[in-house]
């Protein structure tokens, strides 16, 4: 008796179980960062939006790089797994190029007529999500005041105790395009001789060029007193690890990190890509988002607490620097030959 | 005498060479799925059009190779690898050598808990082993605080730069040199060393006339593998090169990864492949004229 | 103990000889390999080191070669004392029972390899390799590898490459035994032939009694690490002074008895026992006790047991029987020159041997 009991109860639930999916849920598969931001997005963006849209069920498909999910479209372009990308521009840039993506505007994206206008890049089929900015990074212990400037690395007490993740990476690239702006610099796409000689004066101080798996635990640990790091990132190792790294923006100012978000070409589950790429610019979720790792809302309608945004670069906007990602991209590979010639022989 | 007998005995079977193509079949197959089929690929990629956006373009060109072939760079890339590769290599044997001679040498449940030490290292991936090279010899690392311990004001800088790796990697591929040797080790009989000892040779002359080239062999295969596995190896040079060691296998990675000029990663991995078909034939080169 | 009659420990003592081995011991943990061992080999004698594996023979040559370090005593060699000499400056040659020649070398490489060493000019070298070789019948092999020889080849070019730089002494351990039969034989008379013509001092470790007897000048019995005794083959053979030596040596048939007043009882017969008083063993060589049929030849001079034959076997030269007697299985064997036939088991018969084939020992 019981054990039929038990059986039917198991019946019943099996039928549940593959009729309740089919029926009612589309699959939807988003990806984006492993770490910190797949824990902090799932939080702030894809579970208020799955109770939103209880007929989506939303993957998160983590890969550490922007690198790595080109990589995967490119070998999924005939048939694609995922449906929604974020990802750095400048990568968004190279699978526009390819064709992987759907062009997102306000036809298709309601929420695309609220932001901020360089969250719109024309050559990009994607639109921009999140802003980061470029921060000067520091040990609490071991720097008392939060430096004034850039070049506070150059000086003698930091021997062997910087960190800057270098060029070709866009930390290192983003500090020479700061420093040959603040040196006098005019157009970062002809030369960037200013900001490369700055660079060379702090190298004799870096401990490393490569801090690995990011730049923030040696600075947390004191094995290093200062670095080049993104702010939201910084922003949440100092909450974790109570102040022990903390962040400004110097006075010569910072660039902004793009993250785009796409619409894969051809995705399986297109419709329910658009609702849900619409809810991630939403006003909503981009103050979610912003209150929860500090990346900058691109929705300029986002109304962000004051706490939060003191710790996002919206109010030093006018220290943000305008950089042109996508023509950057054409010069890099000679900046990166200067650097290997210029900035690390006074390194070694 | 052997194979002979067999012939003779079963003549119905399948021929030595018969059997040779039988056995090696599923190898063959494994291989071309394996490693022809993505060299092919490879080879394939190293000839797209590379936009400078990092988007792979539709149509194939001889660009990459060009810029690749022309530029110093690339060179440079070469000869660090080639050269760092090879005192890692050189370092490995002169490291391992002794260990795995005491090692041969040893029996009983001593020569099974040294092995055991041996091999142990193997089962903890490179990236965890090069983090505690990184413990050990940073600024306030065990290293750092001996030397100054003993006196010294301001020690070298033992990583983030060329001598971390050296030191990294010589550790890391040390089993594999040590196995290798070991494997060569067979035709050491210890009856040869007495012959000679008994004829007049010092125990010197004796490990220079007999022991090491009897272990050439051995030396050999363990310095193509080393030498393979050293500049293929991405992850401790870039954990403890502290970018300011250019090798290919990192600048593979770079190309790849960060910069997205997979064409120029494509072909660089072909001048890789071309090293290594390079050290092969010097290697079954040096085997003939030791064996 | 020193198993030897009063005037060759004399001779012991006094240091004679062109090698000799002072109370030469060998200990490890748990045993002892060679226990006190003393003797004297003289200039140009084959000597052989004859007991079962174990005894501590070969201990005892690799002791003499310096290859394992004595634990007490002496190894004086030509007058000079070479205990605690390295093993490459005591002038030895060895040869291994595993050949051991340096698979990486020619063997011309192989013969020279001790010349080198000491230091040779290239000239004599060359032509000193070319005789080497020459004397173990090897020419035109010079540049083949050891791999590409028969083992009786490699076996004599291991030869050649000990005896190359004139060794004092020439140590062979069990050189023989991973050769077949019939070149094992061949390598014998090879062996003491060019010891022979060299005049050579030279140690040969054998577990083989034939390979000791036949070619040896003198036979040193090992057992438990000691000596059991010095002699001549013919001695050794004729007069075993121990039950283990009789026993080791040659073939024996084993009986026991009781002794008393200078006489041993043994299955109904009185044997000769000089200074043996209670339980004896008494031995005597199958091939020395003569078989008849019928009657006992009436000879008073014979010891004669009266028995059955139980087991009979047709081996070509010989015929060879087990007599059961006194309730004891005796071997003998019959001769087959006059094309004898071989007796049917339960022919009674009569075994007879002399007194001097009589061997008696207390029993162990």
């Amino acid at each position: 008796m019981n054990a039929a009991h038990k059986f039917g109860t198991l019946c019943l639930l099996a039928a549940g179980l593959m009729a309740g999916p089919a029926a009612a849920e589309t699959n939807l598969t988003v990806m984006a960062y492993s770490g910190l931001f797949q824990e902090r997005y799932t939080k702030a963006v894809l579970e208020p939006f799955m109770k939103a849209h209880p007929d989506i069920k939303v993957t998160f498909f983590p890969l550490p790089s922007s690198a790595a999910m080109l990589g995967n479209l490119r070998a999924q372009k005939a048939a694609p797994q995922a449906d929604v990308v974020i990802m750095d521009v400048s990568v968004s840039k190279a699978g526009t190029d390819e064709g992987l993506f759907t062009k997102i505007d306000e036809t298709n994206i309601p929420n695309v007529k609220d932001l901020y206008p360089n969250a719109r890049i024309p050559s990009v089929a994607g639109v921009g999500v999140t802003f980061d900015n470029l921060v000067l990074l520091y040990n609490a212990e071991q720097v008392k005041e939060a430096p004034k400037s850039w070049m506070e690395m150059a000086k003698a007490p930091y021997k062997g105790k910087v960190v800057i993740p270098g060029v070709p990476d866009i930390q290192g690239l983003g500090l020479v395009l700061i420093l040959n702006k603040a040196n006098g610099g005019t157009d970062y796409l002809a030369n960037v001789d200013k900001g490369l000689a700055a660079v060379a004066e702090i190298a004799p101080n870096v401990q490393t060029w490569e801090p690995k798996p990011e730049v923030y635990a040696p600075i947390i640990t004191g094995q290093a007193a200062l670095g080049v790091g993104y702010n939201a990132r910084a922003q949440v190792n100092s909450e974790q690890s109570g102040g022990k790294i903390k962040a400004t923006i110097p006075q010569e100012g910072t660039i902004f990190q793009i993250n785009t978000i796409n619409l894969v070409a051809g995705a399986p589950a297109a419709e329910a890509a658009k609702t849900f790429v619409n809810y991630a610019l939403s006003p909503e979720a981009q103050k979610s988002f912003t209150e929860t790792m500090f990346y900058a809302p691109t929705n300029s309608k986002a109304e962000i607490t004051g706490a939060a945004l003191d710790r996002t670069a919206v109010k030093n906007l006018d220290k943000v620097m305008a950089v042109d990602w996508i023509a950057l991209a054409q010069v890099r590979d000679k900046i990166a030959e200067q650097w290997r010639r210029r900035v690390l022989p006074a390194s070694r | 005498m052997t194979s002979l007998t067999l012939c003779h005995a079963e003549p119905r079977r399948l021929g030595p060479l018969g059997t040779a193509s039988a056995l090696l079949l599923p190898i063959a197959v494994v291989n071309a799925i394996g490693f022809l089929w993505p060299v092919v690929n490879l080879l394939k990629m190293s000839f797209r059009e590379a936009q400078a956006s990092g988007a792979l373009g539709a149509g194939y060109n001889l660009d990459t190779w060009t810029n690749a072939l022309t530029d110093s760079f690339t060179l440079e890339l070469i000869t660090n690898s080639v050269g760092v590769s090879l005192l890692i290599t050189v370092l490995t044997l002169i490291a391992s050598y002794p260990i795995a001679l005491y090692l041969h040498r040893s029996t009983g449940t001593w020569r099974t808990v040294l092995m055991v030490l041996v091999v142990a290292p193997l089962l903890t991936s490179a990236v965890v082993r090069t983090y505690g090279w990184i413990a050990i010899l940073s600024d306030r690392g065990l290293v750092a605080n001996a030397l100054m311990a003993l006196g010294m004001a301001e020690p070298p800088r033992l990583m983030f730069n060329l001598t971390g790796v050296v030191i990294g990697l010589t550790e890391i591929l040390m089993p594999y040199m040590i196995l290798a040797l070991l494997s060569g080790f067979g035709r050491l009989d210890p009856r040869l060393e007495e012959a000679a000892l008994t004829l007049g040779a010092s125990p010197l002359k004796t490990f220079w006339r007999v022991v090491l080239p009897l272990t050439a062999p051995g030396m050999a295969l363990g310095g193509l593998l080393c030498f393979v596995l050293a500049i293929s190896s991405f992850v401790t040079p870039k954990l403890l090169g502290g970018g300011r060691v250019f090798l290919l296998a990192t600048e593979i990675y770079d190309q790849a990864i960060v910069t997205l000029n997979w064409p120029l990663a494509a072909a660089l991995s072909m001048i890789v492949l071309v090293v290594f078909g390079i050290s092969l034939t010097l290697y079954a080169r040096a085997l003939r004229r030791i064996a | 103990m020193i198993h030897a009659e009063p005037a060759e420990m004399t001779r012991l003592a006094q240091g004679q000889g062109f090698l000799s081995l002072r109370g030469l011991t060998r200990r490890y943990d748990h045993f002892t390999a060679v226990d006190d061992l003393n003797l004297d080999v003289a200039k140009g004698e084959l000597v052989a080191f004859l007991g079962p594996s174990g005894c501590g023979k070969t201990t005892s040559l690799r002791m003499i070669a310096g290859l394992v370090p004595a634990s007490s005593g002496h190894i004086v060699v030509d007058g000079r004392d070479l205990t605690g000499v390295a093993p490459y400056k005591r002038d030895m040659g060895l040869v291994f029972q595993s050949y051991a020649l340096f698979p990486h070398m020619d063997i011309a490489r192989n013969v020279a390899f001790g010349l080198e060493m000491r230091k040779v000019p290239k000239a004599e070298a060359a032509q000193r390799v070319k005789e080497a070789i020459a004397m173990v019948r090897l020419t035109g092999r010079e540049h083949h590898r050891p791999a590409q020889l028969s083992g009786g080849q490699q076996q004599r070019v291991a030869l050649a490459r000990a005896l190359v730089v004139r060794p004092s002494i020439l140590l062979l351990d069990e050189p023989l035994s991973n050769l077949d039969a019939k070149l094992r034989d061949e390598m014998r008379t090879e062996i003491r032939d060019i010891q022979k013509r060299l005049g050579i001092t030279a140690i040969f470790v054998t577990h083989d009694q034939m390979e000791a007897l036949t070619i040896c000048d003198k036979v040193v019995v090992m057992n438990h690490g000691r000596l059991e005794q010095v002699g001549t083959p013919h001695e050794i053979y004729e007069h075993p002074k121990t039950a283990f030596v009789a026993g080791f040596v040659g073939r024996i048939n084993r009986l026991s008895g009781r002794a008393s007043g200078g006489v041993a009882q043994v299955a109904g017969i009185t044997v000769s026992a000089p200074g043996f008083e209670g339980d004896v063993d008494v031995m005597v060589r199958p091939h020395r006790m003569v078989l008849s049929t019928g009657p006992a030849p009436a000879d008073a001079g014979l010891h004669q047991l009266s028995g059955t034959v139980t087991r009979a076997t047709f081996a070509g030269d010989i015929l060879e029987y087990e007599v059961e007697a006194a309730g004891t299985l005796l071997k003998t064997e019959a001769s087959t020159r006059g094309g004898e036939a071989l007796l049917a088991p339960g022919t009674p018969v009569t075994l007879s041997w002399r007194p001097q084939d009589t061997f008696v020992y207390a029993a162990s």
